[in-house]
């Protein structure tokens, strides 16, 4: 009961956030240079022309009229249609958000397999002088080489060495299982690479907390061996802050991860943004952003469940705030 | 051969600001099934002497000379698998603040269990149970489904003590194991500890501050004073006859002795009054 109520909470705290940043997107959205109709219309088209089209669109009203009409049809679930297809914009999204999904989940996956480990043995190496330089030094690149860097890289190497991974040809999941993996592959490794950095080094400062309290003192002092005590005493309790972190990365990965996309042509949600900003179809990227936000919101609440779960001194659904 | 044997035992921390020597030759013997009260002002060495026969000081601190050695094995020797060796099959300790020694995201019955399994135990739930009834835990079952956070002092000082005896170990070191307990409390706890070393033979080594308490339950004592033991022998006679004049100071200020009148003054105090000098800071907190 008190959990329903505390759900209740926090989904209606979520909706006034959603709402924050719904009107964020929509005036930001209009920010960018340029009018739809001369971008649908091209530079030959008459004002008259230019002016009927906006005003079929709706884009003629002042922006806060606008804004009641979108976001009063964004409740009832209707984002509006696509200016360029005409098709609703949540269709279109559906049809590219599988091959952005597979992306995501592949590079949270390595991201975390990878991360983890390195995290607690930089964390163990820590106290000893010297200790897991190495490995430090590749995280701190991972986390500050940027992506597009990192991507064109890869893109050069596969592109002129002849590797058996074709790039640009981007098969998707429902087509060919096998083979929308492995073209998934490597861009998923490209995303992974910030994403694992970030995992190590907060899996790094959470266990060297851990490591210094009392419990783990009395673990050594029991003669317990060194991966039985991390495994027991010091990975739960460490958690809290790696799964907060991966439920921002998996919904900035939702999201679109629009310059790996972008460069290895994968047709997912963020490419589909990008050419949705170069053409002014406002709706395609407010609904794309309102999507990630969501996935935001809805995440941080389960995590938040969860670290009730893992630390049962965490009671923050038994607080009033 | 004593099981204990700590001779002229130097431990050194690094802070900040400078070593501090927490141990400056402290000696000490004990035997096996000895009960030893080692008895000292804040700060003077205890938790250092006691944490020093596992081998287990802080990151920031190090033997700087003299040798410990137990059942003839000089820890300071002892390799990483040495040390597991030692501490699981010879030392038990019980804390100063047992709730924060258990893992506070694991229930009771998970921890014994981990415990249990680890020494190739049975982890059955009757089992668990049966050793909380060992230390007189009225019901068990329930206490096994609490998290360290639901337990009081009292109880979770008895959860340390059943994990620490689980073990059978033969030397068991308290380091003030009932300071964060209630008065009553305190007596049924350390009747626990001193009755289980009792049946299992186990050597006693209790660091404590309340030399009435150690009157009652300890026929030895020693005492410690800025990182030395200043004075070892029969409780009775250093209680009666101290020879110290450290131990004496400690003496007068025993709250069942306040009541007679005499007055109470660190012996600290005592010395800087008489060589009208203040303190050096080194050692002491
Ligand atoms: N980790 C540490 N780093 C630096 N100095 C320390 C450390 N641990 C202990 N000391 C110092 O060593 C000395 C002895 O400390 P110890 O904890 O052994 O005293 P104690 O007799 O147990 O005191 P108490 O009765 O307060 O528990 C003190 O001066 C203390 O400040
Ligand atoms: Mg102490």
């Amino acid at each position: 009961m008190q959990t329903l109520r505390w759900v209740g909470r926090r989904l209606l705290m979520g909706l006034v956030t959603l709402l924050g940043i719904a009107l964020l997107v929509f005036f930001a959205a209009r920010l960018v240079p340029g009018q739809a109709a001369s971008v649908l219309l091209g530079p030959l088209a008459t004002q008259e022309q230019r002016d009927a089209l906006t005003a079929e669109l709706g884009l003629d009203r002042d922006l806060f009229t606008q804004f009641g009409i979108w976001i009063g049809k964004v409740v009832t679930g209707d984002f509006g249609d696509s200016i360029i297809s005409g098709q609703p914009v949540l269709d279109e999204i559906a049809l590219r958000l599988p091959v952005t999904a597979t992306l995501a989940l592949m590079a949270l996956g390595i991201a975390l397999l990878v991360g983890v480990p390195l995290g607690v043995l930089q964390a163990l190496r820590a106290r000893r002088r010297g200790g897991a330089v190495g490995s430090r030094v590749i995280s701190g690149l991972g986390i500050s080489v940027p992506e597009f860097v990192l991507g064109a890289l890869v893109v050069l190497l596969f592109s002129t060495v002849p590797l058996g991974i074709t790039i640009g040809a981007f098969t998707a999941i429902s087509d060919d299982l096998w083979l929308g993996l492995v073209s998934s592959l490597l861009p998923a490794l490209v995303l992974s690479v910030f994403c694992a950095a970030a995992t190590a080094r907060t899996t790094r400062d959470a266990v060297l907390g851990v490591l210094v309290e009392p419990w783990i003192q009395a673990a050594v002092g029991r003669g317990e061996r060194p991966w039985a005590i991390v495994r027991h005493h010091v990975l739960r309790n460490a958690s809290i802050p790696i799964l907060t972190l991966a439920a921002t990365l998996l919904a900035y990965l939702l999201g679109g991860a629009v310059i790996v996309e972008g460069l290895f042509n994968v047709p997912g949600v963020g490419s589909y943004m990008l050419l949705a900003m170069d053409r002014r179809d406002y709706a395609v990227i407010q609904a794309a952003v309102m999507l990630a936000a969501v996935v935001f919101v809805v995440m941080s609440v389960l995590v938040e469940l969860a670290s009730n779960l893992i630390d049962p001194r965490v009671s923050t659904m038994g607080a009033t705030t | 051969m004593s099981l204990i044997e700590i001779d002229d035992l130097v431990v050194e921390f690094r802070t900040p600001r400078g070593t501090v020597r927490a141990l400056a030759g402290a000696t000490l013997h004990a035997s096996a099934g000895e009960r030893i009260a080692i008895v000292g002002e804040s700060g003077s060495g205890k938790s250092t002497i006691g944490t020093a026969i596992g081998a287990l000081l802080p990151a920031n601190g190090g033997f700087a000379g003299g040798t410990v050695r137990v059942d003839g094995v000089d820890v300071g020797t002892l390799d990483r698998p040495g040390l597991r060796r030692l501490r699981r099959e010879t030392l038990g300790f019980i804390p100063q603040d047992p709730i924060a020694t258990l893992n506070p995201t694991m229930r009771v019955g998970g921890q014994l269990a981990l415990v249990v399994r680890d020494l190739g135990g049975d982890a059955s739930r009757a089992a668990l149970a049966q050793l909380l009834e060992e230390v007189q835990i009225a019901d068990p079952a329930d206490v096994l489904r609490r998290f360290p956070h639901q337990l009081s002092g009292g109880m979770a000082q008895r959860v340390a003590i059943a994990i620490a005896m689980a073990r059978r170990p033969r030397i068991l070191i308290a380091d003030e194991p009932t300071a964060a307990l209630d008065a009553n409390v305190r007596r049924e706890v350390l009747k626990l500890v001193f009755e289980a070393a009792e049946q299992t033979g186990a050597t006693v080594v209790w660091l404590s501050h309340d030399l009435d308490a150690v009157a009652k339950w300890c026929r030895r004592v020693a005492v410690m004073y800025r990182g030395r033991i200043v004075e070892d022998g029969p409780t009775a006679s250093v209680l009666e006859a101290p020879e110290h004049p450290y131990t004496q100071s400690l003496l007068a200020a025993m709250p069942s002795r306040l009541r007679r009148g005499v007055e109470v003054r660190t012996y600290t105090e005592m010395l800087a009054s008489q060589a009208g000098e203040p303190d050096d800071a080194e050692v002491g907190a």
